[in-house]
């Protein structure tokens, strides 16, 4: 590059190295993006597929434009260059809303067509009566020996949820007997948007040291649950549906925003950010609707989401392939959780130095390293061979799956157990505090946002997981919700691998599974930013 | 050491009541579930597949067909429908998927690891690493289905005789899918590195270059050979990628034949897919062959997962 | 400290569900029929032409389980699947595990309701379903008429083939690799050759109809693919090509390549059809397909409500031809059929 001379041929050495090091700094960064952008690459194309943008109007794309991409980015440029806190504020709620109406929307199946809010109210109310039983008995926690308690509790647990056949009911069977009931949506509205009035109301009443401005927000949170149900029975939505989403999503969403419009006078100029996003999305509908502009024909639409298989791919959706992941990813999380938590906190906070400790360790990075395929085996061979389960059911799909990510969430337990710091198990011993006192005062609650990043990054693993399903015979096809553990039981996953294998025609290629596809990164993207948005608070935190 | 010591001092007093018994006791169960767990899937394997052998079914009290241990592990024809279970025919394309994943994760995800350690900026990391998570969370069916429906008819562009079903579109999948593993395990091993090694190599008038692949890379090696095998075993052990785009017919491919990519086969974790899904006719012996496989998988991985532990026992010892 | 905090915001949230039960009573209530009956979420277009008899009276429910051949499982699926619109508290749970894995696994351990074949059930098999009680009844829903192609330029061929032809070309014993192998006056240029895979019903059926269980076997050195779609690709792109697959992909693309008519037991060449199919013509190369309920769970009246509905829906051409590509049962065997599912159905009762 520079021209010869003398000076340069004794610097030829250095010259060399650095053409060199600048070259391979570059191969290095293209390496590293090389999967990135292929997957990226990848993903366009699987997106046109399924949502196909190019079949849409101009005139819809115009509206859009007008309304929303150009506001949206003014915006946002104008805070990238002034406040950068401030956008990241506006950007974290504008993904908490996506989010939560993502999960709330699950939630809202649950209760709509798994388990209907009275049935679930009841099991609430079996729950509550003896935890507050329970509670009540740890006021007087010397009065009564430990041994004594833990049978109490056994017993008030098991009488409350299972009472004694032929004597006397259990609780959720007496809620279910009552003769007059709210209707569905009142009771989620009261139930479900009481609690998260309650927390809104709590966090209010805190930002503000004034516990009045704590019950107006509170009131205010669940007279907007209960708007929502109302306007469902104009609309013709389900109201129940409504009164989760509502709960779920859109006051939480309010809520946070409007504290951080109260607390964080710097960056409260970023919710603009979020203002416009929706504000333009929804101004974009409202005017294409009217002017009758068409929009991209999707594959993945309403329809899409809320109907199940058929033979025709046009008419094919993902309904009970999505409430089959949702109960299995409960399932899941209620048995891997507690376990996984468990053995790490063994591992971590008892186990003695010993050959069984090492052995231990070393088995649980080998089962991480096991396939999936044989984790199916064992689910097939253990839980239906020889405990003669159904096969695939909600049950044994459950408990494989939660085999299978069993060791990763032991791992990253571990490692959020270990990186709480020594100091403070120590100062509590000091304090006269017993191992499990300070497992569950001290070393627990530190190392909870760790163990849940992990937890929910298995999750993640899980719902992808479709071999083990295939495995203990979950159905190809099904057409209603699993509503018990015992019912059989398909997966997202699943139902985009029958759609490929099975009905191997050109229809389903372009575009049932497409829009399954979609469906299901969107859900797993979800999940894994809710994980790294968790991750990089507790990081920046500690 | 000392501070256990303290620990155990100080809750010395407290460890026999009857609450720390119960809470002690709990914690242990949920340790000891793993080793159940491992005891089940060899005990399961191991006596399911015994039932498949012609040497070993009388002692499972098994009658029926059996296939003979020796055509099982030296054969080199997998056909259901003539009996004939060749397990090499299934194991030559799970090594064709092993090589050419390795292909592609190997020298990317250690490129990849080098960037990260020691070239990119601390906020550069904080994009690229969830961004690399990301690649590995995709679930493995959609990964397939892209190497179907995408990545073959892109390759076909170029190469016209590539088959529906291939092994190069499915290597390249299951490659992408591996690089985060090799990226991570690696980068902990180079961040692992003291950095006295790294100013030593700059003292001396080395470039970023130099100390990069002279120093990092070498003093690195031993977890990055544990992250090439814990990466292989999991492209051996990927089972969806495979099944959907690899294809379903059972071949005996040469892996260092560079044409024989272009084939499809069956690789190991297909065909267990297959003979619970596919139509085949006949129930009992082709079903037991299913344990038959899922051991050889299994001891497979398992081999691979040790040997990479002993690896990386190693290189922690070492400082 | 935080504990505290929780322990207090758990007896609120205690007292405030609580008391929202006692506020609900005085707001919007209702009876409460136990279990919550929402109405399902089904909707949209009618079903086949049927007439079910099951309908309308009472509101069926239960859980009808099926497994077995992946041949069957896309008609099985569509039956299914109208059945459901209109008795929605049924729950139908379908999968593929082919007809053998499909008896062995689970029906005849008494996992399923139905088991789909692409055979009839074999005497191992019955042997295995008796020792657990279960009987099956064999109930045929379509005939599938396997379909050999070649590429559309290809005239030399003339009427047709063979069957003897069929398994020189297919067969591992003479393998020919021109054309004028097989027949002198064909050209002298390469066969190729495409097929399912041998982990396919089709791929077996052809070897019972025409190279024979105990001959030589099917040749290995063909294309072998795991979908229709690319036989016919394959037949389509080389003018000296040959395939089989089912009619219902030929049926989709008979612009692309043409059926050969194949001899069958009377001397004639017949081309796959419908027609052929149905009235017996096209032989050997067209197979029964299966369902086979288990008599015992005939005896629970959704899943008999369900055989019924199937068998009523046999002959459609709409569901069986047209949406998944297979020939409809003819009226007669229809009735036959049917006969046979209301004694199996009385006796189980």
């Amino acid at each position: 590059m520079a021209t010869q001379s003398d000076t340069d041929q004794i610097q030829g050495f250095g010259q060399v190295s650095r053409t060199t090091g600048v070259i391979f700094r570059y191969l290095l960064m293209g390496a590293t993006m090389f999967g990135i952008v292929t997957l990226a690459i990848l993903l366009v194309y699987v997106a046109n597929d399924a949502i196909q943008p190019l079949t849409a109007d101009a005139g819809w794309y115009l509206v859009f434009f007008v309304t929303f991409v150009a506001p949206t980015t003014l915006v946002g440029a104008y805070l990238y260059r002034t406040n950068v806190d401030a956008l990241k504020l506006g950007l974290l709620v504008v993904g908490m809303l996506a989010v939560t109406l993502m999960f709330s929307g699950g939630v809202a199946i649950v209760f709509v067509d798994i388990v209907p809010p009275l049935v679930s109210l009841s099991y609430a109310i079996g729950l509550l009566v003896p935890f507050a039983a329970v509670v009540l008995m740890t006021k007087y926690e010397d009065a009564i020996p430990f041994t004594a308690r833990v049978a109490a509790t056994g017993a008030i647990f098991f009488l409350s949820l299972f009472g004694i056949p032929g004597y006397y009911h259990s609780i959720p069977e007496m809620v279910q007997k009552i003769p007059v009931v709210p209707t569905e949506w009142v009771i989620i509205t009261l139930v479900f948007g009481g609690v998260v009035a309650v927390v809104v109301g709590q966090y209010f009443a805190r930002i503000r040291e004034n516990t009045r401005a704590g019950v107006v927000a509170g009131v205010a949170a669940l007279a907007a649950t209960g708007a929502a149900a109302v306007s469902g029975m104009f609309t013709g939505v389900n109201p129940t549906a409504l009164a989760v989403v509502a709960a779920g999503a859109f006051v939480p969403t309010a809520a946070y925003a409007g504290g951080a419009a109260l607390t964080r006078e710097e960056e409260r100029i970023g919710l603009l950010l979020a203002a416009v996003v929706i504000g333009g999305s929804l101004v974009g509908a409202g005017i294409v609707d009217v002017l009758g502009f068409a929009g991209p024909q999707s594959w993945v639409d309403w329809q899409f989401l809320t109907s199940s298989h058929s033979g025709t791919a046009e008419n094919a959706g993902l309904y009970p392939a999505i409430g089959g992941s949702i109960l299995l990813m409960v399932t899941v999380a209620a048995l891997s959780f507690p376990l996984g938590v468990g053995a790490a906190v063994y591992l971590e906070e008892y186990a003695p130095d010993n050959v069984f400790t090492r052995f231990i360790d070393v088995n649980i990075s080998n089962l991480a390293g096991v396939p999936s395929v044989v984790y199916g085996l064992l689910g097939l061979g253990v839980f239906v061979t020889y405990l003669g389960q159904p096969t695939g059911t909600v049950l044994i799909g459950g408990a494989t799956l939660a085999l299978l990510i069993l060791p990763i969430v032991i791992i990253s337990s571990r490692e959020a157990i270990r990186s709480v710091p020594q100091d403070m198990r120590q100062a509590s011993y000091g304090m006269g505090a017993t191992r499990w006192q300070t497992v569950k005062n001290v070393v627990l609650p530190e190392a909870f946002p760790g163990i849940l990043t992990g937890t929910i990054l298995a999750l993640g693993r899980a719902i992808g997981e479709t071999a083990p399903l295939i495995m203990i015979g979950a159905p190809n096809v099904l057409f209603n919700l699993p509503t018990e553990l015992s019912s059989k039981v398909s997966a997202m996953p699943l139902q985009v691998y029958a759609w490929s294998s099975l009905f191997a025609s050109e229809d389903f290629y372009t575009k049932a599974v497409p829009a399954g596809v979609v469906v299901l990164l969107a859900v797993l993207l979800a999940m894994n930013s809710v994980a790294i948005v968790l991750r990089n608070k507790f990081e920046s935190e500690s | 050491m000392s501070t256990d010591d303290l620990e155990t001092d100080l809750t010395r007093k407290t460890e026999n009541s009857p609450r720390e018994l119960l809470t002690r006791s709990f914690f242990f169960l949920c340790a000891a579930l793993s080793v159940v767990t491992t005891i089940s899937i060899v005990a399961l394997l191991v006596t399911e597949a015994a039932k498949f052998f012609t040497l070993t079914a009388p002692l499972m009290g098994v009658t029926g067909e059996t296939a003979s241990i020796v055509d099982f592990l030296t054969g080199t024809t997998w056909q259901i429908h003539n009996k004939e279970f060749g397990v090499l025919a299934l194991v030559s394309a799970t090594l064709m998927i092993t090589i050419g994943s390795a292909i592609i994760a190997l020298p990317l995800g250690v490129a990849t690891a080098i960037y990260l350690s020691e070239y990119a900026s601390k906020q550069a990391r904080s994009v690229l690493k969830p961004a690399l998570e990301i690649l590995a969370g995709v679930p493995t069916v959609v990964y397939g289905f892209f190497a179907l429906i995408y990545i073959t008819p892109a390759i076909g562009v170029v190469l016209p005789g590539i088959g529906t079903f291939n092994i190069l579109s499915a290597s390249i999948v299951v490659g992408i899918m591996i690089i985060p593993m090799v990226a991570s395990i690696s980068e902990d091993a180079m961040s692992a590195v003291p950095d006295d090694l790294r100013q030593a190599g700059y003292g001396m008038g080395a470039t970023k270059f130099d100390v990069s692949t002279g120093i990092v890379v070498p003093a690195a090696l031993s977890g990055i050979f544990s992250s090439f095998i814990l990466a292989l075993s999991r492209a051996i052990g990927e089972t969806m990628a495979v099944t959907v785009a690899a294809g379903a017919q059972a071949k005996f491919l040469n892996p260092l034949d560079p044409s024989s990519y272009l084939e499809g086969a069956l690789p190991m974790t297909a065909a267990m897919v297959q003979l619970l899904t596919g139509d085949i006719t006949g129930g009992g012996l082709a079903y037991r062959s299913l344990f038959a496989i899922g051991l050889v998988l299994f001891v497979i991985t398992l081999i691979m997962n040790i040997i990479s532990d002993y690896v990386a026992q190693r290189y922690r010892e070492a400082y | 400290m935080t504990s505290n905090t929780d322990d207090v915001l758990s007896r609120r949230k205690f007292l405030i569900a609580s008391s929202a039960v006692g506020v609900a009573g005085l707001a919007g209530c209702t009876e409460n029929n136990s279990g919550g009956s929402e109405g399902g979420d089904s909707g949209g277009s009618e079903g086949g032409d049927s007439d079910s008899s099951g309908d309308g009276s009472e509101e069926l429910s239960g859980a009808i389980d099926i497994a077995g051949s992946s041949t069957v499982f896309p008609l099985a699926t569509a039956m299914a699947e109208r059945f459901q619109k209109e008795n929605s508290g049924v729950n139908i749970n379908i999968q593929s595990t082919g007809s053998g894995g499909g008896f062995a696994n689970y029906f005849c351990p008494g996992d399923t309701d139905f088991n789909n074949a692409s055979r009839p059930i074999k005497g191992e098999e019955e042997d295995q379903c008796a020792n657990n009680d279960i009987t099956p009844v064999e109930l045929k829903v379509a005939t599938d008429a396997l379909t050999v192609i070649v590429n559309n330029d290809n005239d030399f061929i003339g009427e047709g083939l063979t069957v003897e032809q069929l398994q020189t070309i297919f067969s591992a014993e003479e393998a020919p690799t021109t054309w004028s192998d097989v027949n002198s006056e064909w050209p002298d240029e390469e066969i190729e050759i495409f097929g399912p895979t041998d982990a396919s019903g089709t791929y077996d059926y052809f070897i019972e109809a025409i190279i024979g269980e105990e001959g030589p076997g099917h040749r290995q050195d063909y294309s072998a693919t795991e979908q229709d779609r690319t036989i016919v690709q394959g037949v389509e792109g080389s003018e000296y090509a040959i395939g089989y697959l089912g009619f219902a992909y030929y049926s989709e693309n008979t612009d692309s390549v043409q059926a050969v008519p194949v001899e069958n037991d009377e001397g004639n060449y017949v081309e796959p059809s419908l027609d052929t199919a149905l009235s017996g013509e096209y032989n050997p190369l067209s197979r029964p397909l299966f369902t086979y309920p288990a008599q015992e769970s005939l005896a629970e009246e959704h899943v008999a409500t369900f055989a019924r509905y199937w068998m009523e829906n046999s002959t459609s051409k709409e569901i069986v031809a047209d949406e998944v590509g297979y020939v409809p049962l003819g009226d007669d065997e229809q009735q036959e059929m049917l006969d046979k599912l209301n004694a199996a159905i009385e006796e189980a009762n």
